[in-house]
């Protein structure tokens, strides 16, 4: 397995494509820099839609649908411009990812806060009225909330951390 | 006490040692980066959904005194937050920090950020109420929401780029 990873990031490491971002150095800082910019959009918009399920921050702030429904396609939007500068990154440097264990926590933590957030929008969108009020809100919506922001946190320390695993 | 002397005595303090790792926990640094990093994502994420408000582009079914209350006091608990993570940070190398280009500009652009920001909360702003709704917002409110979020992205770049050239 590790062997094959190995092989795999050579091979991508030998494109011209790889060849050409290894060369310019301003292509990964610019691409993390926008990688930053795209993940302030996405934990942004789950920390209001999260701690709006908790519970907590503006009361007077728009109900929980309408959250959804005006931030969910920003978070949709930013995870494509996360998928490609991340991509710029792996192909640039792709053992510096594969090698890193917090790059494959990461790539397991992304999918399950993923298709937390699309049941979350699926139920709300089931019955919003029933989502809107707090009194009859389901008790788990406070789990999934707590859960989501937690994988988002654990995203974004093992993308930090992917930079320091080769010492 | 010289400003030399000053840097070189935060440098010299047990916190800038400990963050720097001389303690024997390297793993500090990346972690206070880390809350860094998080709580730049919550400026950033929240300031740019009012920005965009004022330009007119999103939430334009909410109005404008709304959406700040809701989004502002997210912006300033991550901003105090991005301030102490980022002052432990500077620390551990103060005298580097301090001298390096990209952290000046980073710092230039904060200031102008907030130069923005207090012209038009006691200029356009205080009148709100008359253009809580309007579409397309007047242009007063869509220049200081331009300009903060080029000014912000500006702020991530050179915030970026410090790690690099450090």
């Amino acid at each position: 397995m590790a062997h094959m990873i190995q092989q795999w990031a050579d091979w991508i490491s030998s494109t011209a494509l790889s060849q050409w971002f290894q060369s310019e150095e301003w292509v990964v800082p610019t691409s993390q820099s926008i990688h930053l910019l795209g993940l302030s959009v996405v934990f942004g918009c789950a920390v209001l839609i999260n701690l709006r399920l908790l519970g907590i921050g503006a009361a007077s702030g728009r109900s929980v649908s309408r959250l959804l429904d005006s931030l969910l396609p920003w978070i949709y939007r930013a995870l494509v411009v996360l998928l490609l500068t991340g991509a710029v990154q792996t192909i640039a440097e792709p053992m510096r990812q594969f090698g890193a264990p917090a790059f494959w926590l990461k790539m397991l933590m992304i999918p399950v806060v993923l298709s937390l957030t699309a049941g979350l929008a699926g139920a709300v969108r089931r019955n919003c009225a029933r989502w809107d009020s707090s009194a009859t809100r389901p008790a788990g919506a406070k789990v999934v909330a707590l859960v989501s922001l937690g994988l988002w946190v654990g995203i974004i320390f093992c993308g930090r951390f992917i930079g320091y695993s080769h010492g | 006490m010289s400003l030399e002397e000053l840097l070189d005595s935060i440098q010299r303090s047990s916190l800038a040692a400990a963050v720097r790792g001389d303690s024997g926990w390297e793993w500090l640094f990346p972690n206070i980066e880390t809350c860094h990093v998080l709580a730049l994502a919550l400026v950033f994420g929240s300031i740019l959904m009012v920005d965009l408000r004022l330009l007119g582009i999103t939430s334009r079914d909410s109005p404008v005194s709304k959406l700040s209350a809701e989004c502002l006091p997210y912006t300033w608990v991550a901003f105090i937050c991005a301030v102490i993570s980022g002052t432990v940070l500077f620390t551990s190398r103060a005298h580097t920090y301090f001298y390096n280009l990209q952290f000046e500009l980073k710092f230039a652009f904060m200031a102008l950020a907030g130069l923005n920001m207090a012209v038009f909360h006691f200029g356009a702003y205080r009148q709100v109420l008359a253009w809580d709704t309007r579409l397309p917002p007047p242009p007063a409110a869509r220049l200081a929401g331009a300009l903060s979020i080029a000014l912000w992205i500006a702020v991530i770049f050179c915030g970026r780029w410090i790690g690099f050239k450090t």
